[in-house]
């Protein structure tokens, strides 16, 4: 590939000298550290409430506190706001070349404008793995502290499988978001865009066709749901068009910004 | 001619706006070219159609050689380019812009970041966010960026922009040191013909996205309105002199007489000789240029009134 690890090099400056990587470990560290808060609560309710952690009135409906239940609230975290968190990198990597107007630089050089584009794909899906690793870290590390009943490793794994395949689903979604970001330059219109898919997300879920609708399965897969192979497939090709329509934006259209 | 550049009936439409119509210019290899306009001529859609970043319409380009398409990666490596303004990644330091941009010109040897930071006189800068750059030094990182990699040819969209007149004069003696030099082809735009005629060789004038004029700079002077104005103490008595002889005289608005015939403006001397003898000795006689605004706005037909 023409140049793809220097393309590569590049992205990371890029997103290193930024505080992007810092905002979007900081948003998915608030789930482990909001699930380890409510593992507290549930440990002493009676406590939780003397001291003030929750209100008189709280309803603890969430589990109770153990490795399972903290498990599964991070695995439902990363199938439901992930999609909107690597949304959110993706709308920075590819639509912040259009907001500081600095996308010319990249479309007449020796470097291809595919390569350029595929490297930027790379950068999110290794941004997106390792903000989702930090999370699970910091899970493992929250409960350890909070000495949590030990569970078998096979909770851990099942969890680990879980969060994997929600986390590659919600990824797989971020293709869409970059062609929105390229296609109408800049990163505020590709955040509406994942906002209208989550709402959209919503009501297919409320009106039973979530199955079909790509931004709802990372969440019923992750609910545990019996979806079948349709499902993914959608998601696969909703995956494919967004990326090969970003590649041939980049490498077709008019760029006169 | 080996050409550097070469467009063919070059048109851009957006919708019902023509931004290009029409344009066939050639530039030879080692040229300096200047392709002035007002703003909205058509500069930077012309610019951006050479770089392949927009579609032609109708019409081809070809730039050292290869024939541009949407896309086309050939001529990239031997062309440095500033379109516009001289965006950076603010967050980056100039020197890590400079970096990210060697890295992707594979043919850039790593010592070309400092090499051209001294060039463009950003040392004290290097290690600062290009976000905190003022308007001028933006503009120097812009430049430094289009010669990174030692091009062939340098297609710069109003390369002056932003400089102060020493910033100005310093990038002007750069783009002739390379083209006489290194055998840089340069391809610019401006608005200034002033600034364009110091440092072109060849002029384009565009105008609503068509070329009006191609011309030498040397043209250009000869094509300039020349007039004789002159000053006495009864203006109007000394016009009727002139007249009388078979002048043609005007008074212009500020109280001056103004000659446009070739004999007064080539013998100046002949017509003080005859206002002397009249009675109506001058006490100004000059044989004054266009200046070169007002040529530029002749020929575009925006020319002021007054304006002489």
């Amino acid at each position: 590939m023409n140049n793809l690890a220097q393309a590569i090099w590049v992205e990371f400056l890029k997103a290193r000298r930024s505080k992007m990587p810092l905002f979007t470990a900081l948003g998915f560290a608030m789930v482990p550290l909001g699930g380890g808060f409510f593992m507290i609560v549930l440990k002493d309710p009676e406590m939780a409430r003397r001291v003030g952690l929750i209100s008189t009135k709280a309803q603890l409906t969430m589990g109770a506190a153990d490795w399972p239940t903290y498990l599964r609230f991070l695995t439902l975290a990363v199938g439901a706001g992930g999609g909107f968190l690597f949304g959110l990198i993706a709308s920075w990597v590819f639509g912040r070349e259009y907001s500081d107007r600095t996308v010319k630089d990249l479309l007449a050089l020796p470097t291809a404008r595919f390569t350029i584009v595929l490297s930027k794909f790379i950068v999110i899906a290794i941004w997106s793995t390792a903000v989702t690793a930090t999370t699970c870290l910091i899970t493992l590390l929250i409960g350890t502290a909070l000495k949590l009943p030990q569970v078998s490793s096979q909770v851990f794994l099942q969890s680990g499988v879980m969060i994997a395949a929600g986390a590659c689903l919600t990824s797989a979604l971020v293709t869409p978001i970059a062609f929105a970001a390229s296609a109408w330059h800049g990163y505020l219109p590709p955040i509406g865009v994942m906002i209208l898919a989550m709402v959209l997300a919503q009501l297919t879920n409320a009106a039973g066709w979530g199955e079909y609708f790509p931004w709802s399965v990372p969440a019923l897969y992750v609910q545990g749901e019996d979806l079948g192979m349709v499902s993914y497939v959608i998601v696969i090709l909703t995956s494919v068009a967004g990326l090969v329509g970003t590649l041939l934006w980049w490498e077709w259209a008019d760029q006169a910004h | 001619m080996d050409t550097a550049i070469e467009t063919n009936n070059l048109v851009k439409r957006y919708g019902d706006v023509t931004a290009v119509d029409g344009l066939s210019l050639r530039v030879a290899r080692g040229e300096i070219y200047a392709f002035l306009g007002l703003n909205g001529a058509g500069k930077t859609t012309a610019i951006r159609l050479l770089l392949g970043m927009v579609k032609p319409t109708s019409g081809e380009a070809r730039v050292l050689g290869t024939r541009i398409r949407v896309g086309e990666k050939k001529p990239w490596e031997s062309v440095g380019y500033l379109v516009e303004t001289p965006d950076a990644y603010p967050e980056l330091s100039v020197r890590e812009n400079l970096e990210a941009m060697r890295r992707l010109r594979p043919g850039a040897e790593p010592k070309a970041v400092d090499r051209v930071i001294e060039r463009l006189g950003l040392d004290a800068y290097a290690d600062r966010r290009a976000g905190t750059l003022s308007h001028g030094n933006a503009q120097r990182l812009g430049l430094a960026k289009a010669l990174l990699h030692n091009p062939e040819l340098l297609i710069l969209d109003e390369p002056a922009n932003g400089l102060d007149p020493a910033g100005i004069v310093e990038i002007r003696n750069l783009l002739i040191e390379l083209a006489r030099e290194q055998g840089v082809t340069v391809f610019m735009s401006s608005h200034i013909l002033g600034e364009v005629s110091r440092l072109a060789k060849r002029i384009g004038i565009i105008h609503q996205g068509r070329l009006l004029q191609e011309l030498d700079v040397d043209e250009l002077e000869r094509n300039r309105r020349r007039q004789l104005v002159i000053r006495t103490r009864d203006n109007q008595a000394a016009r009727a002199v002139l007249v009388n002889t078979g002048f043609s005289a005007d008074i212009i608005s500020d109280g001056i007489i103004e000659m446009k015939d070739d004999m007064a403006i080539k013998r100046p001397d002949d017509i003080a000789i005859r206002l002397v003898n009249a009675g109506h000795a001058p006490t100004m006689l000059n044989v004054e240029e266009e200046d070169l605004e007002h040529y530029f706005l002749r020929l575009v037909g925006m020319e002021e009134g007054g304006a002489r």
